[in-house]
């Protein structure tokens, strides 16, 4: 028996999101409810169970079958408790992709496992593939019924939590780039791969370098078809542009337009919110944050009455001039304090952190000049210019 | 609440892009330039003929007693063509007025000639709903036997050269007073020469016009007709926005420079990009902000106000790069380009300047927390 499905009203499915969590989470301790501390693997699984880690997929694929809409109550229901585990069908990018371009074998083997573990991180970049990611240099060599995997992966968010990675190999060397690449869900856990932590500007430490050495994958966990992998790599490049679009990947819900803004609350603070030079300023900002929400809901709305919508490419970029310009101001506005950090002072520490984090979105998934090309070439129908290794067999390219 | 369907809606919109498609081609707009009033009068009656003119105006009175969308989807269509005609101070703020304020036998008279395309009202002078306000005016009103009376020095009128009527708005002890006055002989009108060709600037001077003044000017019904305008005009900019980046766009994949499409270079793809941002976000805003005062949001103000500011701005932008990515053919009074970019600078102090909206946005954002 499911607990609510498509032809539920909005407070059916209220009710039954909050009588579910009521029974089974308690808000206070942040734990499953009889339980004293957090289990994280059996809250998942009966978060899981429940149909709520992916509300939006079909009941035969482990979801509820509901509407965007009314996975949307469940997230609200489940945030207002901080009860974690809901919404995978929106952040949990290994399992999206598995899930639109898997093979049904794959997705009834691992959907239950990622689903139920931490996410997945991603094993795409390497040290001479960074933009250029179709010339990524990662052997994958079939043996059996396996494939053996050796090489280097670099700035892999949360690849030390991560069980399982979908990782950009080669197996053709002999035709262009694009068309030799296979796409795997690989399991990170075993011997052969070694992580080693990046100290980033941020003062955090998320992303790492990956050492792949002989490591395997069974032949079953190819992500689409062997040397088709570039397609269906876009389905996971594309999820996680959007996903940064909505500035999901931000701090702390900065999105929400009756909480008070973060500049605006400087400003008061600093003694600077009558000036009105700063006033101008700050406007912009709050409304180049407000014009990129009404952008993505216009997309949504186009997607729901044509299927797509070329809006949704604009929102990462929107948003590196939003982060970018918020910290810049927030600087300003702060004059010697902004040259504080850490303990000596909140604020200064909070907003050199955005200042650095800000390029997290200009840079990861694909820097602000290859989002440029994208929307130039795939949404303005500009003509490509010259690539000088398109129709090379990819063991005679050039690289640094 | 607009009394018009979606699929009316729609159909609406379509017929008049593909009317103005034939219609409105670049010949017919330099030609209507060449004109007396600046525009195309036979388009201007086309309108009139589907029901265009009339959608502010109540449907007892003639209109179709549509809505701010409504109003936004025709706005957004004459900005893509540039049709320099008084759709806005006509069809918008003077019907807006007067449905609301002016005597009913004055409404009887005058929103059907609005909506049949025969009457056309100019709007100048001080205070809100005033699409070139002109705090310098020496209008000042007499009350005597036959009514009220309007004397004085009025600038930067739209269309006062041709109007019927003349609506123009004065500051009486810090609140808005309006007067509406016939094309008299009590009206001399001097034209000033505007840097926008279609423009048709006029200077006003009365003696002692017979006028017929607005009574009970709420702040709740000016605010509204304010909004519908500034609303309408920022349309209209995302239109204009919109068609001077898709002919910008059209040029850079067919130019072709050492050997490529110009398009095809990765400066001009950048700019692109940036300025596609602006156009939807522009798009978006107008969109919203009307959206908003149908549905009596009481977030509409602060939609309007981000409207306000986005579209004109984004006008601004687009209008300026396309002169740029365009090269010298740009630079010649031939090519279309400039003329966009001279309505996006005389769209600069329309209802206001930008920096207004800025901080009429930052207070609407406050008195929401
Ligand atoms: C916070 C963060 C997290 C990340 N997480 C991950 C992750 O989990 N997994 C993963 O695989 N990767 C991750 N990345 C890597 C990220 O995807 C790459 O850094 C990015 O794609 C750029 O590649 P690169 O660093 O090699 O720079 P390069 O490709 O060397 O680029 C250097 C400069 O050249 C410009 N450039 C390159 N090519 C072009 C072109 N064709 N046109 C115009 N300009 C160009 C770029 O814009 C940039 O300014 C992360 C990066 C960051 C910052």
């Amino acid at each position: 028996m499911t607990i609510c499905d498509r032809n539920s009203s909005p407070e059916e499915i209220e009710n039954a999101v909050d009588t579910w969590l009521d029974a089974h989470w308690d808000s206070d301790r942040r734990c499953a409810k009889g339980d004293s501390s957090y289990d994280e693997a059996t809250w998942l699984k009966t978060v899981f169970e429940a149909g709520f880690c992916v509300p939006t997929w079909p009941t035969e694929w482990f979801g509820l079958g509901l509407r965007q809409k009314q996975a949307r109550i469940i997230e609200k229901a489940f945030a207002k408790c901080k009860a974690p585990g809901h919404s995978r069908d929106r952040f949990h990018l290994g399992a999206i992709t598995v899930f639109k371009v898997g093979s049904d074998e794959l997705k009834r083997a691992m959907l239950p496992t990622l689903l139920t573990g931490p996410i997945c991180c991603l094993l795409y970049s390497e040290p001479n593939a960074g933009s250029d990611l179709a010339g990524v240099r990662t052997k994958a060599i079939p043996d059996g019924d396996e494939f053996v995997i050796t090489g280097q992966k670099i700035w892999t968010s949360n690849a030390q939590e991560a069980e399982y990675g979908m990782l950009l190999s080669r197996t053709d060397w002999d035709v262009p780039k694009h068309r030799g690449i296979t796409f795997f869900l690989f399991p990170m856990k075993q011997d052969g791969v070694e992580v080693k932590p990046i100290n980033q500007i941020t003062g955090e430490s998320e992303f790492n370098e990956v050492f792949i050495t002989e490591a395997r994958v069974p032949a079953s966990h190819i992500i689409g078809n062997l040397n088709e992998g570039w397609t269906s790599f876009q389905t996971a490049i594309a999820y996680e542009r959007l996903i940064m679009g909505q500035g999901i990947t931000e701090r702390q819900g900065k999105s929400k337009a009756d909480s008070e803004p973060q500049l605006i609350r400087l400003a008061r603070k600093y003694d600077k919110y009558d000036d009105p030079a700063v006033r101008q300023k700050i406007a912009q900002a709050l409304a180049y944050r407000e014009l990129n929400n009404l952008n993505m809901e216009r997309a949504k709305e186009e997607i729901l009455k044509n299927g797509s919508s070329s809006l949704m490419s604009l929102g990462k970029l929107a948003m590196s001039r939003i982060q970018h310009g918020e910290a810049a101001i927030a600087t300003d506005l702060m004059g010697n304090e902004a040259l504080l950090d850490g303990e000596e002072s909140l604020d200064a520490a909070n907003v050199n952190f955005d200042a650095a984090k800000a390029y997290m979105n200009s840079i990861g998934g694909g820097t602000d000049q290859i989002q440029k090309n994208i929307i130039a070439e795939r949404v303005l129908n500009l003509p490509k210019g010259p690539d000088l290794d398109r129709n090379t067999a990819f063991r005679d390219v050039k690289s640094s | 609440m607009s009394q018009i369907s979606d699929n009316d809606r729609q159909a609406l919109r379509d017929g008049f892009a593909r009317f103005l498609e034939t219609n409105a081609n670049e010949e017919k707009l330099r030609q209507g330039i060449a004109s007396e009033r600046g525009y195309d009068e036979g388009i201007w009656g086309q309108m009139a003929a589907m029901g265009l003119l009339g959608i502010a105006v109540p449907e007892d009175l003639g209109g179709i007693g549509g809505g701010a969308v409504d109003v936004a989807l025709v706005a957004e269509e004459i900005g893509k063509k540039l049709l320099p005609v008084p759709y806005v101070s006509t069809c918008v703020v003077a019907a807006e007025l007067i449905a609301r304020f002016a005597p009913v036998s004055v409404q009887r008279e005058l929103l059907p000639k609005i909506s049949g395309g025969t009457l056309v009202v100019s709007v100048g002078g001080a205070g809100d709903c005033i699409p070139y306000a002109d705090d310098e005016n020496s209008l000042s009103a007499t009350h005597g036997n036959d009514g009220w009376a309007v004397s004085g020095d009025v600038s930067y009128v739209p269309h006062g050269g041709h109007a019927d009527y003349h609506l123009l708005g004065t500051m009486e002890n810090g609140s808005q007073a309006l007067y509406l006055i016939s094309a008299s002989e009590n009206v001399s009108v001097s034209p000033m020469t505007s840097n926008d060709p279609a423009q048709r600037l006029s200077r006003l001077h009365l003696t002692d016009a017979k006028a017929v003044k607005l009574e009970g000017l709420a702040p709740s019904g000016l605010g509204q007709a304010s909004m519908r305008s500034i609303a309408a005009a920022a349309a209209e900019q995302a239109g204009a926005a919109r068609a001077i980046f898709d002919i910008t766009m059209e040029y850079l994949r067919t130019r072709y420079q050492f050997g490529r499409p110009i398009g095809s270079f990765q400066a001009m793809k950048h700019m692109a990009a940036e300025l596609l941002v602006e156009v939807e976000s522009a798009t978006s805003a107008a969109l919203t902000a009307a959206r908003m005062i149908d549905a009596g949001s009481v977030d509409a103000a602060k939609f309007v106000a981000l409207a306000a500011f986005t579209c004109k701005d984004a006008f601004r932008a687009v209008s300026a790069q396309a002169i740029q990515m365009h090269g010298g053919i740009a630079y010649t009074e031939e090519h279309i380009a400039h003329l966009y970019w001279r309505r996006a600078r005389a769209s600069i102090p329309l209802f206001g300047h930008s920096d207004h909206y800025r901080e009429q946005y930052l207070k609407a954002r406050e008195a929401a927390l």
